[in-house]
C-alpha cells in the first residue's frame, strides 16, 4: 500500500495553512505535493497527474477558477475548493465549473479528511454508473431502489412524485457531493428559468415532509444555504 | 402638510393685503394724499413674497394690488379705469418685485434645506464612526486576550517541549484550540459587519426557505454545543423569506450562543418563527436568569464595558455579537428587541419583511 498512495496536490498561497494540511494528509497516508501559485499548480498538475487537487480560490497570481477550467478541459480529477465563508457566488461558480466539493475556511482537519475520502470514493465509483444507475442506495434507514424507482424509509415506502424521485435519485448518485441548484434543475427538468429554484425548493420541502425529516436533524440531505444540496454518504 | 402650508400662505396673503388696504384707507382719510398708496401696496406684496412659499401668492397679490389701486385709490374712485398708463406701469413693477423677491426667497430656502441635510448626513456619519470606533475598541481588547494565551501556550510548548508531560502538552494544546475557535467566531461576526458595509445601501436579499435556514442554523449550533437541545416551533408550510441567509444565520447563531453563555440556569432553549401581517417574527427564548434591567436598554448598543468582565470570568463576545445582530437586522430593514419573560428568562425577537421589493 505504501508505494501506492493517493497523490494530492495542494494549491494554496498561505504557507501555514499549506503546512498543516500537508502534515495532516501525510500522516493520513497520502502523498502530498504543494504549489503556492496558480501557475505552479497547473504545471505540477500536468507533470504529476495527482489523484486529487485541493485548491484555494484566492491565489496571488491568477484566479483559482482558471485552474478548474484548465483541468476540466481534459480530465475529471477531483477538485476540492477551499473558500471563504461569505462568498456563495464563488462557491457556486467553482462547483458549476466542475469542482467536486468545497470546504469553508476555517475548517477542521477531520472535516477535510472526510471530504477527501468521500470525493475520492465517489470518483472511483463514479464513471460507470453516472447516467442510468442500477441497484440500490442505502443511507442510514433510507433505501433507494433504482430499478424499481422506489424509496423506502425503514420498511415504509415513501410515495414520491416523478419529479421528487428524480431529485432523490440524482442527489443519491452524487451522494457526498454538493450539487448546486442549477445543476439539479438541469438534471431534473432539463432547463432552468426564473422561479425554478423555488420549484426545486418546494419539491425538497415535500420530499422532507414525506420522509418525516424535521429541521435540525442530520438526516439524508444537508442544506448548503444559497448554494445547493448534498446527500450524505452511506457511512461505511 | 403641503396643503396646510398652502392654506397658511393664502391666509397670510389675504391678511397682509387687507391690512395694506385698510392702512391706505386710513392714510387717505388722515393725510388726503395718495402718494403713499402704491408704496404701501408694494410693501405688502414684498412681505407676501417674502413670507410665502413659491411664486403664486406673490404674483396674485401683485395683480390684486394693482386692481385695488386702480379701483379704490385713483380717479375715478371705486371704478376700474384701465386707460391710466400709470396703473399698467405700476402693475409691471409690482410683478417684478413679487417675482424677484419670491425667487430670492426660494433660493434661500433651498440653501437652508441643503445645509440641514448636510448636517444630518454629517451627524449620522459621525454616529456610524462612533459605533465603528466602539466596535474596534471592543474587538482589539477582546482579541488580545486569546492571542496572548495562544502565543504564551505555543511558546511554552516550543521552549519546554521535553520538560512538559504529555498531559500538560495536551492541556496547553486544547486551550490553544479553544482560543482559536473563539477567535474564529469573533472574526465571523466581524466579517458580517464588513459584508453590510460592502453592500453600502442594503444587503442583497435572496428568497431563503425557512426550513432550510433553521436546519442549517441548528446543524451549526449542535456542532458547537452538542449537548444543548433547541426546541423549534416553525410554520409547517413552505415559507420563503427574502434575506441574506449567511447574515441571518449569524444572527440566529449569535442569539442561541448568547443564551448558552448568559442564561444561567437555563433548562429550555426555544427557537420559534411566526408569520404575522406579511412579516416573519423570529424568537429565541430561554428560561434562564434573564437580563439585568440596567443592561436591557443598551443591550444592542455594543456596550462592551458591561460584557467585558462577566461574573464568572469567562470571555464572551456578547457585546459585539448582539450589536452585530442589531446591525444585520437594521440593514435588512427589520426590527430587533430584547425583553425578560414574565415567567423568567429572556427573549430576543426580530422581524423580517416577507415581501421582496426587488423581485421581478
Amino acid at each position: 500500500m505504501s508505494n501506492n498512495k493517493y497523490k494530492i496536490l495542494i494549491v494554496e498561497d498561505e504557507a501555514n495553512i499549506r503546512s498543516f494540511i500537508k502534515a495532516n494528509l501525510e500522516t493520513s497516508d497520502y502523498q502530498v505535493i504543494c504549489a503556492e501559485t496558480c501557475t505552479l499548480g497547473i504545471m505540477l498538475y500536468a507533470s504529476h497527474h495527482p489523484d486529487l487537487i485541493i485548491l484555494d480560490l484566492g491565489l496571488p497570481d491568477r484566479d483559482g477558477l482558471d485552474l478548474i477550467r484548465q483541468v476540466r478541459e481534459s480530465d475529471t480529477t477531483p477538485i476540492i475548493v477551499l473558500s471563504a465563508r461569505s462568498n456563495e457566488r464563488d462557491k457556486v461558480e467553482a462547483l458549476d465549473l466542475g469542482a467536486n466539493d468545497y470546504i469553508t475556511k476555517p475548517f477542521g482537519t477531520e472535516e477535510l479528511l472526510a471530504r477527501i475520502r468521500a470525493v475520492l470514493r465517489s470518483h472511483r465509483q463514479g464513471a460507470e454508473n453516472e447516467s442510468t444507475p442500477s441497484g440500490k442506495y442505502q443511507l442510514q434507514d433510507l433505501l433507494i431502489d433504482y430499478d424499481k424507482r422506489q424509496v423506502f424509509v425503514g420498511k415504509d415506502e415513501i410515495d414520491l412524485t416523478q419529479t421528487e424521485y428524480n431529485i432523490m435519485a440524482y442527489l443519491s448518485i452524487h451522494a457526498g457531493k454538493v450539487l448546486t441548484y442549477a445543476a439539479i434543475i438541469r438534471a431534473v427538468w432539463g432547463y432552468s428559468d426564473y422561479g425554478s429554484v423555488k420549484k426545486l425548493q418546494v419539491n425538497m420541502k415535500n420530499i422532507r415532509k414525506k420522509m418525516g425529516v424535521t429541521p435540525g436533524e442530520k438526516r439524508y440531505i444537508v442544506n448548503e444555504l444559497g448554494v445547493g444540496y448534498r446527500m450524505l454518504e452511506d457511512n461505511l | 402638510m403641503k396643503s396646510r402650508q398652502q392654506q397658511k400662505d393664502i391666509l397670510f396673503s389675504v391678511l397682509v393685503f387687507c391690512g395694506s388696504f385698510a392702512v391706505n384707507l386710513l392714510i387717505q382719510k388722515i393725510f388726503t394724499t395718495q402718494t403713499l398708496v402704491p408704496m404701501i401696496f408694494v410693501f405688502g406684496v414684498f412681505l407676501i413674497s417674502l413670507k410665502t412659499h413659491g411664486y403664486c401668492c406673490g404674483i396674485v397679490s401683485a395683480i390684486v394690488s394693482v386692481f385695488a389701486v386702480n379701483f379704490a385709490f385713483t380717479y375715478p374712485y371705486y371704478a376700474f379705469d384701465f386707460f391710466v398708463e400709470e396703473s399698467i406701469f405700476s402693475a409691471v413693477i409690482m410683478l417684478i418685485i413679487a417675482i424677484s423677491t419670491s425667487t430670492l426667497n426660494i433660493r434661500i430656502r433651498e440653501q437652508e434645506m441643503l445645509r440641514v441635510r448636510e448636517q444630518e448626513k454629517l451627524r449620522s456619519e459621525s454616529e456610524k464612526e462612533r459605533m465603528r470606533g466602539n466596535l474596534l475598541r471592543a474587538i482589539s481588547h477582546d482579541l488580545r486576550t486569546p492571542l496572548t494565551s495562544i502565543y504564551g501556550s505555543t511558546s511554552t510548548l516550543i521552549s519546554k517541549y521535553d520538560a512538559l508531560s504529555k498531559t500538560q502538552q495536551l492541556k496547553l494544546l486544547g486551550e490553544i484550540q479553544e482560543d482559536s475557535e473563539w477567535l474564529i467566531r469573533m472574526v465571523e461576526n466581524l466579517l458580517s459587519v464588513t459584508r453590510i458595509d460592502d453592500a453600502k445601501v442594503e444587503v442583497v436579499k435572496t428568497p431563503t426557505v425557512l426550513d432550510e435556514l433553521i436546519d442549517s442554523v441548528l446543524m451549526k449550533f449542535s456542532k458547537k454545543y452538542p449537548h444543548q437541545r433547541v426546541i423549534t416551533d416553525i410554520p409547517d408550510d413552505f415559507v420563503d423569506i427574502p434575506m441574506d441567509s449567511i447574515l441571518i444565520e449569524q444572527v440566529l447563531l449569535n442569539l442561541l450562543e448568547n443564551a448558552v453563555f448568559h442564561a444561567k440556569g437555563m433548562t429550555e432553549l426555544r427557537l420559534s418563527v411566526f408569520l404575522i401581517d406579511g412579516k416573519a417574527i423570529f424568537e429565541v427564548a430561554d428560561n434562564g436568569c434573564g437580563i439585568p434591567a440596567e443592561a436591557l436598554d443598551r443591550i444592542f448598543a455594543g456596550s462592551y464595558e458591561k460584557s467585558a468582565a462577566p461574573v464568572d470570568g469567562t470571555r464572551s463576545n456578547m457585546g459585539i455579537g448582539l450589536s452585530v445582530c442589531a446591525a444585520i437586522i437594521k440593514a435588512h430593514g427589520g426590527e430587533i428587541s430584547a425583553e425578560n419573560r414574565p415567567g423568567g428568562g429572556a427573549v430576543f425577537r426580530f422581524s423580517l419583511e416577507r415581501e421582496c421589493d426587488d423581485e421581478q
